[in-house]
């Protein structure tokens, strides 16, 4: 009997407890701990390596404030952060579908833009996404593209082509490369991949569709090495992979490393003919932030082109900045599978969020795909 | 008289409990938090629906609100036996675990006898040797595989160079099912060796000995002394290694191939992929179910054989 109540006790504690999420995580905490301290904090949820140290060291001097940053290497792994309770956070850097699905919650506070007189700066092709129709909330950050990096010496020796999916998907390809091909290891960017090359949009939602790239997908993976988000990279440079299918970003990183470590081929990359995903990453402010001013402040000061350019020069991602490109290092910004042109852009497709039961269906067929 | 004895025996056996209430309370108290009421909040969350944006649906529809899906359900369960295709990961998850379990036992029984064996003042060093690698962390280790296996390495290289010798084909070695297996052995390893050592290492020598004596080989000394009373311990050790292995994800995530998806995997997909919490909890559940079975299982043998030991 003691049990029992002991048992009662506790579920009913804890569910109150649950009830009210907010008030026992992380980032709530920090922010006590800023206001009992005398120093000013921003606290910026941000992907991994996705702000240069320097801008990171501008922009405190500028503000007289300290920059937090907490990282995620994944948009559903923010949502899924986010949605287990975690608060506190001033800015997030989602990319176009998660923050539809942050505005559609309604936890993202407007912008107040007569704060922003930068954002003249900003590209207008990236402007006024399906996401955002006004940039009521957002504004663009920095982008990657998804598309095939591949090693420039062995895709010619083997006499392949370099501008199409055909190259992951088709057998009569493969074939000569089987061992030698990772593809990225989540269910949207290898499905986007699969259906544009079918010549669907990467946002079909059609099963019938769906079925018709699984099919292709379990046909052309005994070829593949493996799934593969990061590991790619380092696989690149070395010449274990001859083919992988990734972000610009990191075929940048690969392509860097063949560089300096004097390999005897180089990393290329390129947008496939039949198109593939932009990734567009904007800043947002979430409502559990206590300082939406300094949080401004720190958009407008990226919005300035010379900070912008920095992360650019880091990482090789896509700046939406136009006043950046001028403090772009010239081989970046010349090159179009970072910085596409209108032909290529024209071909290009930003993800949107699944509902709850296209996700189930999804993962299921990602399910299947990986077990068969 | 008699009713005052019987008083006296009550009060006995009340401050007993108290003192076994005291003793065992906080254990229990732990179990509870961090078991029972987890496992109760996951049975409630299998059978609600997934919220649009992840989390859960609310129980009830928000007012205005007409249909849509609210309340509780049995969907999740229907759509996990709608196909064999989960069913199937199950199975592929015990063979896995089952053969972790079984190649640990093979390699971990000689290092416990010969732990349990030699001279106490070694017998220290060797167990520390056994729990070394523990003091680096398991994900540095499994890279550290990735290394060891991959295409430009040594092993694989020396490898396909004799295979080649022979007319055979290269082989990888990484990703794939024979990785994933690799890393499972080897981060398992020593749960098998401790409980087994701390078995054998009780043993009577001087069992042997008279075996010797009435002329026993040394192969009937190890399959009617030896084996018989090391069960206990065989036992445990296999659940020490079978249960984990269940539920691990990140070693075929790193090592496996295009076809090494387990159990595991599936889950943390569901919370951190798929944003399906109600499907990602009734996993778990026929994941925990599963576990106590074998768990039941493994000790039910070990009773049996416990008694098995009296009885002879």
């Amino acid at each position: 009997m003691n049990l029992l109540y002991i048992c009662m006790y506790v579920f009913v504690a804890l569910s109150i407890f649950s009830i009210q999420p907010s008030e026992s995580n992380a980032g709530q905490e920090k922010y006590t701990v800023s206001t009992s301290g005398e120093e000013d904090v921003l606290y910026l949820f941000n992907w991994n390596n996705y702000i240069a140290p320097e801008t990171v060291r501008h922009f405190e001097l500028s503000c007289n404030c300290k920059l937090s940053q907490d990282y995620y290497s994944d948009n559903e792994e923010m949502l899924a952060k986010l949605a287990a309770g975690a608060t506190g956070y001033d800015l997030i850097v989602p990319t176009g579908n998660a923050m539809d699905s942050l505005i559609r919650q309604g936890v993202l506070r407007p912008l107040n833009k007569s704060f922003l007189s930068n954002l003249k700066n900003i590209n207008s092709v990236y402007l006024n996404t399906v996401f955002d129709p006004q940039n009521k909330y957002s504004v663009p950050y920095a982008f990657t593209l998804t598309l095939l990096g591949f090693n420039r010496k062995k895709i010619q020796d083997l006499d392949l082509p370099t501008n199409t999916w055909a190259i992951i998907f088709e057998p009569r390809y493969l074939e000569k490369i089987k061992g030698r091909v990772t593809v990225l290891d989540s269910q949207r960017e290898l499905m986007a991949a699969a259906l544009k090359y079918l010549g669907y949009s990467v946002n079909d939602t059609d099963e019938e569709h769906w079925n018709q790239a699984k099919e292709m997908i379990i046909r052309a993976k005994p070829y593949w090495a493996a799934f593969s988000n990061t590991s790619y990279i380092r696989e690149l440079a070395v010449g274990n992979l001859w083919v992988a299918h990734g972000y610009s970003n990191d075929m940048f990183q690969a392509a860097l490393d063949a560089k300096r470590t004097g390999r005897k081929f180089t990393i290329d990359y390129s947008v496939p003919k039949e198109g593939g995903v932009l990734a567009l990453d904007s800043m947002v402010l979430h409502q559990s932030g206590m300082r939406p001013d300094l949080a401004h402040q720190f958009i407008n000061f990226i919005l300035d082109g010379s900070n912008s350019a920095e992360l650019t020069n880091l990482i090789g991602s896509g700046n939406p900045n136009i006043d950046a490109i001028k403090s772009i290092r010239p081989d970046i910004s010349r090159n179009k599978a970072i910085f596409p042109d209108k032909k290529i852009l024209d071909r290009l497709e930003m993800l949107q969020d699944l509902n709850r039961n296209q996700r189930r269906l999804l993962s299921r067929l990602w399910t299947e795909i990986k077990l068969r | 008289m008699k009713r005052v004895l019987i008083l006296m025996a009550k009060a006995e056996i009340k401050g007993g409990n108290i003192t076994k209430w005291l003793v065992s309370g906080p254990p229990l108290l732990f179990l509870i938090i961090f078991f029972v009421v987890p496992s109760l909040i996951m049975i409630v969350t299998s059978f609600r629906y997934p919220g649009e944006f992840g989390g859960l649906a609310p129980l009830i529809a928000p007012t205005g609100e007409v249909g849509g899906e609210y309340g509780m359900t049995l969907e999740t369960y229907q759509f996990f036996l709608s196909d064999t295709l989960y069913i199937e990961i199950f199975l592929k998850s015990f063979g896995v675990a089952a053969a972790t379990t079984l190649i640990c036992l093979i390699m971990a029984y000689p290092i416990s006898l010969l732990i349990s064996r030699s001279e106490k003042r070694y017998r220290n060093l060797m167990l520390l040797l056994v729990i070394l690698p523990f003091a680096s962390n398991f994900l540095i280790r499994i890279y550290a595989w990735m290394i060891i296996l991959g295409p430009e390495s040594i092993l694989n290289q020396s490898i396909n160079t004799i295979l080649n010798m022979i007319g055979i084909a290269p082989i990888t070695l990484l990703f794939s099912p024979f990785a994933v297996l690799v890393g499972m052995v080897y981060v398992h390893l020593p749960f098998m060796v401790l409980p087994l050592y701390t078995n054998l290492e009780k043993h009577d020598s001087s069992l042997l000995d008279a075996a010797q004596d009435l002329g026993a080989s040394r192969w009937q000394r190890f399959w009617r002394i030896t084996w018989p009373l090391s069960l206990p311990g065989v036992f445990a050790g296999s659940a020490l290694v079978f249960i984990p292995v269940l539920g691990m994800f990140a070693v075929p995530e790193l090592l496996g191939g295009t076809s090494d998806i387990l159990i595991g995997n599936l889950i943390k997909d569901q919370f951190l992929g798929t944003r399906d919490w109600p499907f990602g909890s009734a996993l778990s559940i026929m994941l925990t179910l599963a576990v106590l079975f074998f768990a039941g299982l493994a000790s039910w043998f070990a009773r049996q054989s416990g008694a098995m030991k009296h009885a002879n």
